[in-house]
Parts: structure tokens; C-alpha cells; sequence
């Protein structure tokens, strides 16, 4: 016990001077202690500073973790700094964003046949910013780039890691089921499933992932 | 760099095609085609007589549009009444709809979250370089990315390479032939007429130089800018600058 109390005090010294999301791996080496221990250490750190409600809160980033302010506090830091900066993304920046975080790695191609409209500018942005990054190669024809995002990308919406992000399948079914029209989907979809057969609503799906990705090719001819 | 002008609230066809749908209040699964490409369509013209040109991806769009409108046209039954019907010719297009819908409200949650993201504030770096002895900057990379950027350092220092090899080669070449004829020729000036052996031309004696010399004389002979004598095979060689006698002639 005593020994975690100091570890979790040698934590607190070291996010404190690091600033940048201090990786497990790195904390646990220079305390020459286990990663779980570590990880453990800075979970209990950060469950402490919520619960005293300080003005400074750990924030978990991939594996790493670091000092940030308290959020509630973000209308006291504006005031105190001003002009403030809020660039906020567009509206095109924000889609590609939302279909990389999802479905990364994914190629520029794919992209593009989900918004139906080219992205080579707003991805070269998303890359200057730093919040989306080439993860590899796809194997497919022209072995085109996969984007994925960082961990710049976390910061920015203060995310602990990729799967905080709603579940898509959640998203799809709100989606589906719009309160409006929520009678006449029922009676759609059941007319729909006697009109095609049970297998067809299954069918239809891989059947339109193919000729999206056909999309691309048809766009360059 | 070009400008990026963008209309309203339209990022791409679908988006388009979407706030159409929805505020003709259609359902989704039933989309009223017909209806849904005349709109389309008015749209579009509306903004080509507004002079904006519309993307081609909007045109892509309209033409798909046109085709599903035809399609729906055709009887769907099929002739065996065993067989599962064909199914409906919308349904490609509703699934595309419902995908990118899903990451439209995706990127509404982003830009909440990016609200958040703005009210928590991380303080840089700190400059750790007063804590060291020798002011060192230490790395922290996992092997993988390590590996990545050591074979990364090694294909651009090979590419510089190979790139300096090549450009530095054309340069001396190119540079040094026409210069030694310039020499030759203000050599030649500098004797007023007299003539000239043909080893003062040769500066470093080695066989390069030497056979740039040889081939920048024949170079000038042809030119009729000099006349060159050889009494003997193997006898010195002798230049001297040609006369304007000479050049008239040629002219």
C-alpha cells in the first residue's frame, strides 16, 4: 500500500512536468515497477482528482495519461484568455473524421463512395492538422493509402481511446426507426420482407458495399 | 492552391438528396422516385441558372436517379412464381442513404464532442532540457515505429543519393565543356594570332582533360572558330585562331 502511494505521487511529478499523455510503458520503466501496477496507479489517481472535484483532472489518452483542467472550468480559462481560438472543424472535415474513426483503416475511395463526392482536400487538412495519418497500404488495385486516426485525434475530442466513440450499430438503429415515420417503416418493412423473402434484406447489403466499391474506379474513366 | 467556395448546407449529393427526402417527409424505405428525381433535378438546374457550376458528383447522382426511375417502371414479378421476386431496385440506393446518414449524425456527435474537446485545456510540453545534464534528446518510440523510421531515413538518404550522383555528373560535364572552349578562345586571343601548343590548353594533364581539350578543338575547328596544325604524326599540335579572312568566307 505504501509502496503504491508512492508510485502514485511519483506519477503525479511526472505528468506534471511531462504535459503530453505519459505512456504507461515509459512511467513503468523509469519506476522500475510492472505496467499493470502503473496503469492501476494512474487509474487510482485519476478516480481521486474526480472525486475531490479538482481543478485538474487526469486524462487517460490511448496508453498514456496526463494533467489536463477540469472541463466545468473551460468558461474561467476562456475569460482568462482572451481572444480565444475555437476553429471549429467544417461540416465535410467532420464526416470524413466520422467515417475514418469507423471504419479505419480505410482508403480514400471508400470514403468517397460513402459521400458520394471527392475528398482529396479535405483529407490533405485532416493530415495537416495531424488528427488523421496513413496506417498502410491497401492491397487493392493502385495499393492505395489507409487513413486512420492519431492520438492528436483523441486529444481533440477528448476521448480516452477509439472505443468510446457510440457504438455504430446504436446509431444505425435510431436511424432506421425515426419516431415520425416510426407506423409506416413497420408496415413497410413488413411488406418489404414478403415482397423479397426473408434473405433478401441481407442480400441487399454486401450486394451495395460491391458496387460502392466499383464507385471510384467508374469516377477516374 | 484553388478556392473552395461552398454553398449552404449541401456537402455532396447525398446530402442533397437527403434533405430532400426528408423534407418531402418520405419514408425512407419508400422512396417516391419519380417525385424525388424531379427535385433533384430542379435543384440542380436552379443552381446551374444561378451560375454555380454543380460537380460532376451531383451529376453522377441525377443520372443514377434517371436510371432507378426507369427501372422502376418495369414490371418486378418474376415468371416463375417459385422464385424469389427481384428485389426492390431501390434498395441499393436506401442502404447508401442509410450509410451515409449514419456518419452524418456520426459527425453531429464529433462536433459535440469537439465542444468538450475546446473546455479541456492540456498544458504543452514542458522544456525538460533544464532537468538534463547533457541537453539530449531522448526518443520514445516503440520498435515498430522505430524500424519505420530508420528504413525511411535509409530510402531518402539512398533517393538524395542517387539524385546527387546523377545531377553532380551532368553538371561538371556539361559546365566544363562549354568552359574550356571559352578558355581556348581567350587563350588564343591573348597570343593575338600567334600560334599555340596544344598542351597549354590542358590544364590538370589527366586523360579526361586531355580528351576534352581534343574534342572542344575539333568542337571549334568545325565551328571555324580556330585552324589547327600537325606537322608530324605524334608532333606537338598547334592552334591558332581563324582568320576573318577566313569566317567571311564561310559566311
Amino acid at each position: 500500500m505504501a509502496a503504491s502511494k508512492q508510485v502514485r505521487s511519483a506519477l503525479e511529478s511526472m505528468m506534471f512536468v511531462w504535459g503530453e499523455p505519459l505512456a504507461v510503458r515509459t512511467a513503468a520503466d523509469v519506476l522500475n515497477v510492472s505496467e499493470a501496477e502503473t496503469k492501476e496507479a494512474f487509474e487510482a489517481l485519476m478516480e481521486e482528482y474526480d472525486q475531490e472535484q479538482r481543478g485538474i483532472r487526469v486524462r487517460r489518452i490511448n496508453k498514456g495519461y496526463q494533467f489536463v483542467t477540469a472541463e466545468e472550468n473551460g468558461t474561467y480559462i476562456e475569460r482568462l484568455c482572451t481572444p480565444v481560438k475555437r476553429r471549429r472543424l467544417s461540416q465535410s472535415a467532420l464526416e470524413v473524421l466520422a467515417i475514418i474513426a469507423y471504419k479505419q483503416p480505410v482508403t480514400k475511395g471508400e470514403i468517397e463512395a460513402i459521400r458520394g463526392i471527392r475528398c482529396d482536400r479535405v483529407i490533405e487538412g485532416l493530415m495537416n492538422k495531424d488528427l488523421v495519418e496513413v496506417k498502410g497500404r491497401s492491397e487493392a488495385i493502385g495499393r492505395p493509402n489507409l487513413y486512420g486516426t492519431t492520438d492528436a485525434f483523441l486529444r481533440y475530442f477528448d476521448l480516452e481511446d477509439i472505443k468510446q466513440l457510440p457504438d455504430i450499430q446504436d446509431i444505425e438503429q435510431v436511424m432506421e426507426l425515426p419516431e415520425d415515420y416510426e407506423d409506416s417503416v413497420t408496415m413497410n418493412q413488413i411488406s418489404l420482407a414478403d415482397m423479397t423473402g426473408e434473405g433478401a434484406a441481407e442480400e441487399a447489403a454486401p450486394h451495395a458495399a460491391a458496387e460502392d466499391a466499383d464507385a471510384p474506379e467508374g469516377d477516374e474513366l | 492552391m484553388g478556392y473552395k467556395v461552398k454553398l449552404p448546407l449541401f456537402e455532396g449529393p447525398f446530402d442533397l438528396l437527403v434533405y430532400l427526402i426528408e423534407s418531402a417527409r418520405m419514408d425512407i424505405y419508400d422512396i417516391r422516385v419519380s417525385e424525388i428525381t424531379a427535385q433533384y433535378l430542379e435543384y440542380i438546374e436552379n443552381m446551374q441558372q444561378m451560375d454555380v457550376s454543380v460537380s460532376s458528383e451531383f451529376m453522377v447522382l441525377a443520372a443514377e436517379l434517371i436510371e432507378l426511375k426507369s427501372r422502376m417502371l418495369l414490371p418486378r414479378q418474376s415468371a416463375d412464381p417459385d422464385q424469389a421476386p427481384p428485389e426492390d431496385p431501390r434498395s441499393e440506393l436506401v442502404a447508401r442513404i442509410l450509410e451515409y446518414k449514419t456518419f452524418k449524425t456520426l459527425s453531429g456527435y464529433l462536433s459535440e464532442r469537439e465542444e468538450h474537446g475546446f473546455m479541456v485545456r492540456e498544458k504543452p510540453q514542458e522544456d525538460i532540457s533544464q532537468y538534463l545534464e547533457s541537453p539530449d534528446e531522448y526518443l520514445t518510440l516503440e520498435m515498430g515505429q522505430f524500424v519505420q523510421a530508420f528504413n525511411a531515413f535509409l530510402l531518402r538518404k539512398k533517393r538524395v543519393e542517387e539524385i546527387r550522383t546523377r545531377y553532380e555528373r551532368i553538371e561538371r560535364e556539361k559546365i566544363t565543356a562549354e568552359a574550356r572552349m571559352t578558355f581556348i578562345q581567350s587563350l588564343l586571343r591573348q597570343h593575338h594570332g600567334k600560334e599555340v601548343n596544344f598542351k597549354e590548353t590542358i590544364k590538370e594533364g589527366d586523360r579526361y582533360d586531355t580528351a576534352l581539350s581534343f574534342s572542344s578543338m575539333l568542337e571549334m575547328i568545325r565551328q571555324k572558330k580556330l585552324t589547327a596544325e600537325q606537322k608530324a604524326l605524334f608532333a606537338d599540335i598547334y592552334l591558332k585562331e581563324a582568320d576573318p579572312q577566313g569566317l567571311k568566307e564561310v559566311k
